[in-house]
């Protein structure tokens, strides 16, 4: 075999190797669409071709299963959170970014240190505490703890974001005459948009997907619509059609939203150690 | 208002929310394992009984070693496959073009997807009878159609190693191929004219350079593992048995299953312990990067 044969054998292997990674990354996915598609007879038999029906997806909005309030729960607890972690993270990504804080290093490494905690250690004390102010089963109480897990994710993020914002403009404007939160409020925020934005997708996934804590601190009202998978069972086992229905309302438009942010997802997960 | 006054009010709320809700529920999940802390009894809550919820776990549990093994395998195999598998993918895809890039984005998917998702579509995908694992394998090794996946020990714990390599592997092939970019491609091509062959370039010039990426993957997979939790009680809920029951899932079931919540939190404080040395190596490279 010469250069330029081995060289396309490489290349034809490579195609081979890349096709192989898209199969097994689409597989499930594929699969979850089709099963949602198939009336209950159809999924026990491994069909790749049948009569798509959209009966699943009126299931399971109908009793017992219910599935508008979990989509309500998830959507207005996702939403809340994000909308009280991103300016209150905003704030101090500012700060840790343009000023000498003392304790700074400290308190940055702590913030990034909660990430790292496991979720059941920070659950247990918080059960406690609900179950003392009624606070089980709450919405309220879910938007509490998810603050724990989106926060130092939304501060490191969007600190990279100020961090990529030249000083200079703020100088002349405060030369000008502006005062700090006017150059806050005027140039800073601005231009920092797109970064908040993108971090405050970045955050409503991790708070929509969030499993635990919704696992623990919720039973009926609150109920968020990972947990909620756990209805799909009756008596002769999992009801593949419907957790397929409900598995789509809730992949689909994280993965819409994860698409639109694409480009700094790596930055975000990672705290900024990769760029 | 002075610059020195406000740069602290800023940071104020953050560090309110930070305390009130991570350091706060980790001190008082300290002070929980020192107590009796049944869910059941009021007042146990209150009544210390010093380290004999430590020994209890250490020396009369045999289920919290099984989970600690359980575990330790788990985050070995995990982290050791996935950066294999998501390193070999990165080099795959990380030259560009048409293709790669498509691919490149369909990386994304998996770990938008909820990981009690994940452990869902798994355990739909093994099902012996109409799973899509059973079909595959049905048609391309017939011995292996129809078995019960889930209801073995070794096969269920392979099963759930799977399922967190396929929603790991894409993140962290998007994490390495960002490395790989910042490798500088003019070292790559001297070293190409120079002779040397792909495997030593790869191990003498991109490696080297990738080095501290791949300690960040390492490290921060490394942290997820250890956590496990969301798939595994999807996928399995810990069994069959006690075969894939993680410590997490174990300080679930003590906790919040049989009410004890003293003695979960005083096995959730000994699995604080090895995060405290991955965040302080991880808080390094990232100190480093900025």
């Amino acid at each position: 075999m010469n250069g330029k044969q081995q060289k396309d054998l490489w290349q034809a292997v490579q195609i081979g190797l890349i096709m192989v990674a898209i199969f097994i990354i689409m597989a499930p996915i594929v699969w979850i669409f089709l099963a949602a598609f198939k009336s209950h007879v159809d999924v026990y038999q491994l069909k790749l071709f049948f009569r798509p029906t959209l009966s699943n997806f009126e299931t399971v909005f109908q009793e017992p299963f219910n599935l508008g309030s979990k989509l309500f729960n998830s959507s207005f607890v996702a939403f809340v959170t994000v909308a009280l972690a991103i300016p209150i993270a905003t704030m101090a990504a500012y700060s840790f970014s343009r000023f000498r804080l003392f304790g700074e290093n400290a308190m940055l490494v702590t913030i990034l240190a909660t990430q790292f905690v496991p979720a059941v250690v920070i659950i247990l004390p918080f059960f406690v505490m609900f179950r003392d102010l009624g606070l089980l089963d709450t919405r309220v109480g879910l938007i509490l703890v998810n603050l724990a897990i989106v926060m130092p994710f939304a501060i490191w993020m969007i600190k990279g974001f100020i961090d990529g914002i030249p000083v200079e403009t703020e100088e002349a404007a405060m030369v000008d005459g502006s005062s700090r939160l006017q150059v806050i409020r005027n140039i800073v925020l601005p231009m920092a948009a797109p970064g908040l934005l993108t971090a405050g997708i970045f955050c409503f996934i991790i708070a929509w997907n969030e499993f635990l804590f919704a696992l623990i601190l919720t039973n009926k009202h609150a109920l968020t619509l990972p947990v909620g998978l756990a209805l799909f069972k009756a008596e002769e086992g999992d009801l593949w059609n419907l957790l397929s229905a409900a598995g789509i309302i809730i992949m689909v438009p994280m993965f819409v939203m994860a698409l639109a942010i694409r480009k700094y997802f790596v930055q975000g997960l990672t705290m900024g150690a990769v760029r | 208002m002075r610059d020195n006054t406000l740069k602290y009010l800023l940071v104020l709320p953050a560090v309110v929310v930070v305390f009130a809700t991570a350091i706060w529920p980790l001190m008082e999940s300290l002070r929980l394992s020192f107590t009796i802390g049944r869910l059941n009894r009021p007042g146990s809550l209150d009544q210390y009984l010093g380290w004999e919820n430590y020994t209890w776990a250490f020396f009369d549990e045999p289920a919290f070693w099984n989970a600690v093994w359980v575990t330790a395998v788990y985050t070995l195999l995990t982290v050791a496959l996935t950066t294999l598998l998501a390193m070999g993918l990165a080099m795959l895809l990380a030259p560009g073009g048409r293709l790669r890039s498509g691919v490149q984005t369909l990386l994304i998917l998996p770990f938008a997807m909820s990981p009690a998702l994940i452990g869902v579509s798994f355990r739909f995908m093994f099902n012996p009878e109409f799973g899509l694992f059973d079909a595959f394998f049905g048609l391309v090794l017939p011995p292996l159609a129809g078995i019960s996946w889930l209801a073995d020990p070794v096969l269920a714990f392979a099963v759930c190693v799977m399922a967190d390599i396929w929603g790991w592997v894409p993140f962290l092939t998007l994490v390495l191929i960002g490395g790989l970019a910042s490798v500088p491609r003019d070292t790559i091509e001297a070293a190409q004219v120079d002779g040397a062959s792909s495997w030593r370039v790869f191990r003498d010039v991109t490696l080297p350079q990738l080095a501290p990426v791949l300690a960040v993957v390492i490290i921060l997979k490394s942290i997820f593992s250890l956590k496990t939790f969301d798939q595994i009680f999807m996928l399995t809920n810990g069994g069959p048995g006690t075969a894939t029951q993680t410590l997490s899932h174990y300080i679930y079931f003590n906790g919040m299953k049989y009410g004890q919540i003293g003695y979960a939190a005083s096995v959730a404080w000994l699995m604080v312990i090895p995060m405290i040395f991955l965040t302080y190596a991880y808080a390094r490279y990232v100190f480093r990067k900025n």
